[in-house]
């Protein structure tokens, strides 16, 4: 397995900026997942690191090689895409072998590689079946497990569990990543589901537009977003996000919600004693820090009028709206209320972010 | 009232629905749900009056529909493959059914801009369908069934094809729209989440079966069998596959494929004494209703050995293995466990479902509060 290092990596299609400069290093062994909505050039990039598009300007390094110009072919990277089709007439073992053997690996060692990718996933017993005998799922699996069977000096997976239902995805997501884990890949991992990098990644690069918004470790994104659009796109629910007003002559640690008081963040204490807090802030908390309450208290304080009530099970998701701003609450599993009902919302201060509302940048850090 | 009678689809040989009875009341929104190739979309066509039963019937208001062409039924429906016009735009698509029941110009301008602005897709009014992404198309799709009035709204996974963020969105505009205008739905989708989310009532449907039917907080806290127990939740139910014996007269389970006991109820040991050994003994464990310890305590004694374990921010996910199966466990973010770890869990009757051959014969205690 190699390290991989982009360094101001350009492309264009025409007049198009897919991607602006991107610079980054993924260690060997890590597992890197490149996140952002459809047209963030998450794709183009790894196409680049792939060898299957060309790059415009810029640089990209394998165990400190210079590959820009190395054929696609002698890259050693293998690409895992959607499809897991087996060979039918092939069973387990002689799928999973397949790869292996085009690679010209020995007997001896296509059959050590067989079994422990196996054991990893648990199909032992299943590698004398041919795939009409085998349950979908299994079939994804032995499929996963044929993608990831060789050992290239880079793993790049598209989307790989997009199109499966919500069951089989959060099983292939927790193989995959003991997949990783066990076998030490380097692996780029691309997605547009946050959940998805969040689960598997050891650190995640954030994309929009063409360039890195973020770069860091799941916790560390979730915690501390860089700028807006970070905070808006990790989480589910999403962030909620309140413009807000600071006027330190009615109250240095109180902002204005359009005459709403919401109390500082508590981490914002340095920053108001430098006075380095702008007019024009905006506010961010997470759903799962906002207590709701029937009745004003000295705690709830934030009047919110009940749009829609979502039971989801393991919680409920209380969309409400604060004056023209849609926010959603994380509630109790029982937790029922009707439209239109007023509730009184505490904002919990340990948990919530200042952003610079005219830049987007975060203002503040959560310990 | 929409009543399903004995409903039943065959094409050739194969039975696509089977024997179904459901009853949709008035201002009901009742979600049909279900797996890929489960009969949901082929139910939602013979209620359009687009396929024709094989047999039983469909009485609407107390009339029979045998007979009634679609047209005549009142009903709007989206499908899961949306025909928009190709030749109009997105605004001449949203104006459509309005035009067609002769609405004055002034009042579809307002009916279309209000429904696009719902669906975020007021920036495309001018544009043609063709110039449009999967997810624009099916909010169109959407907003051209929404804005007309109609006896029943009939959606066929009206939003399965947006992306995470603008389906979750998505999901709590549709529930205030049809809310706000009191409708009669029958909404089919695969997504637990949003069968939950959205509806009064949710039928479960599995292999063309009726599986139960349901408020959503009883097919969640009550499923009544294995099936539905699987289905709805996220993350699913984990499976352990047990063997029932009476150790010392107290009923106890053995986990298939390891020397791990644990107690059983005294009702679940009175009905498997009764009944004997079932084919299939399983016990269900949500992934939220159970939790993980790093150490052996009074409560927490089943032992798992940690498989992966998930970031997601606010919380983890964490899989162990327990005998020849995976569980998975929502555990606190500061909770750090490692891959090959020893976990310990606690399935105590009070957490757990256990099914017999199928069945659903003990549920976690705390729902009987």
């Amino acid at each position: 397995m190699s390290s991989v290092a982009l360094e101001k990596v350009w492309k264009k299609y025409g007049d198009v900026e897919a991607v602006r400069g991107i610079s980054m290093d993924i260690a060997d062994g890590e597992f890197m997942s490149f996140l952002g909505p459809s047209g963030c050039g998450k794709s183009s990039t790894m196409r680049m690191i792939a060898g299957l598009e060309e790059i415009t300007s810029g640089n990209i390094y394998f165990d400190g090689e210079l590959i820009t110009n190395v054929k696609p072919r002698d890259r050693n990277v293998a690409m895992a895409f959607e499809t897991y089709a087996l060979y039918p007439t092939l069973n387990v073992y002689e799928n999973l072998a397949f790869p292996l053997r085009a690679a010209k690996w020995s007997a001896a060692d296509v059959d050590s590689r067989v079994r422990e990718i196996a054991t990893i996933l648990e199909m032992t017993d299943l590698l004398d079946r041919k795939p009409a005998n085998l349950s979908s799922g299994q079939q994804q699996l032995a499929g996963l497990g044929r993608a990831l069977a060789r050992k290239p000096r880079v793993f790049l997976l598209d989307e790989p569990i997009s199109h499966l239902d919500t069951r089989q995805r959060g099983r292939m997501r927790a193989y995959i990543k003991r997949l990783h884990m066990e076998l030490g890949y380097t692996m780029i991992y691309v997605t547009h589901d946050q959940e998805e990098a969040m689960a598997l990644a050891d650190r995640i690069a954030v994309m929009n537009e063409g360039m890195i918004s973020q770069i860091g470790t799941p916790q560390e994104i979730f915690q501390n977003p860089a700028d807006l659009f970070v905070a808006g796109f990790i989480g589910e629910p999403p962030m909620n996000l309140l413009d807000c007003e600071y006027h330190p002559a009615l109250g240095r640690h109180v902002l204005s919600y359009n005459g709403i008081t919401i109390q500082m963040p508590s981490h914002s204490e340095a920053l108001v004693q430098q006075g380095a807090i702008p007019q024009r802030v905006t506010l961010g908390i997470r759903p799962f820090y906002i207590d709701i309450g029937l009745e004003t208290s000295v705690r709830h304080t934030i009047p919110a009028e009940v749009f829609v009530v979502e039971p989801l099970g393991d919680m409920t998701v209380v969309s409400v709206n604060v004056l023209e701003t849609r926010l959603q609450v994380a509630a109790a599993p029982d937790f029922r209320a009707q439209p239109k009902q007023t509730l009184w919302l505490a904002f919990d201060p340990a948990h919530t972010l200042l952003f610079d509302a005219e830049t987007g940048h975060a203002l503040t850090n959560q310990a | 009232m929409l009543e399903l009678r004995s409903l039943t689809k065959k094409f050739g040989e194969t039975i696509a629905v089977s024997d179904l009875n459901i009853i949709c009341a008035e201002r009901e929104f009742l979600v049909i749900f279900g797996p890929a190739g489960a009969g949901k979309t082929t139910t939602l066509r013979m209620i359009a009056g687009v396929l024709q039963p094989t047999s039983g019937d469909i009485n609407f208001r107390g009339r029979s529909l045998k007979g009634v062409p679609p047209e005549h039924r009142n009903m709007s429906m989206v499908f899961e493959y949306y025909a928009l016009y190709s030749h109009l735009s997105v605004f001449e698509n949203l104006a459509f059914p309005l035009r067609a029941r002769r609405f004055p110009d002034d009042e579809i301008e307002k009916l279309v801009k209000r429904m696009a602005d719902i669906l975020q897709i007021s920036e495309l009014l001018d544009r043609r369908p063709g110039f449009l992404s999967g997810g624009q198309r099916q909010r169109v799709a959407l907003g051209r069934t929404l804005v007309r009035d109609a006896d029943v709204y009939l959606l066929d996974e009206p939003i399965s094809h947006l992306d995470a963020k603008l389906r979750h969105r998505m999901r709590g505009e549709l529930k205030a729209i049809c809310a706000e205008k009191e409708a009669t739905v029958i909404h089919v989708t695969h997504d637990s989440r949003e069968a939950m989310a959205l509806s009064d009532r949710i039928a479960v449907i599995n292999k063309g079966k009726l599986m139960q039917i349901g408020p959503p907080d009883e097919i969640f806290y009550r499923p009544g069998n294995e099936f539905v127990a699987g289905f709805v939740g996220e993350p699913p139910m984990s499976f352990v596959d047990v063997e029932y014996t009476e150790e010392e007269g107290q009923p106890t389970f053995h986990i298939t494929g390891d020397d791990t006991q644990l107690p059983a109820s005294l009702e679940v040991g009175a009905y498997l004494n009764e009944k004997g050994q079932p084919d299939s003994l399983r016990l269900g464990v949500r992934a939220t209703e159970v939790s993980a310890m790093p150490a052996k305590d009074e409560t927490h004694n089943v032992p798992g050995e940690v498989y992966v374990t998930e970031t997601l921010g606010h919380r983890n996910i964490l899989t162990a293995k327990l005998g020849n199966k995976l569980v998975q466990v929502v555990t606190p973010p500061e909770f750090a466990f490692k891959v090959k770890d020893i976990v310990w869990l606690d399935l105590s009757p009070a957490n757990v479902y256990v099914f017999s051959d199928g069945l659903t014969i003990a549920y976690p205690r705390h729902q009987d509060s």
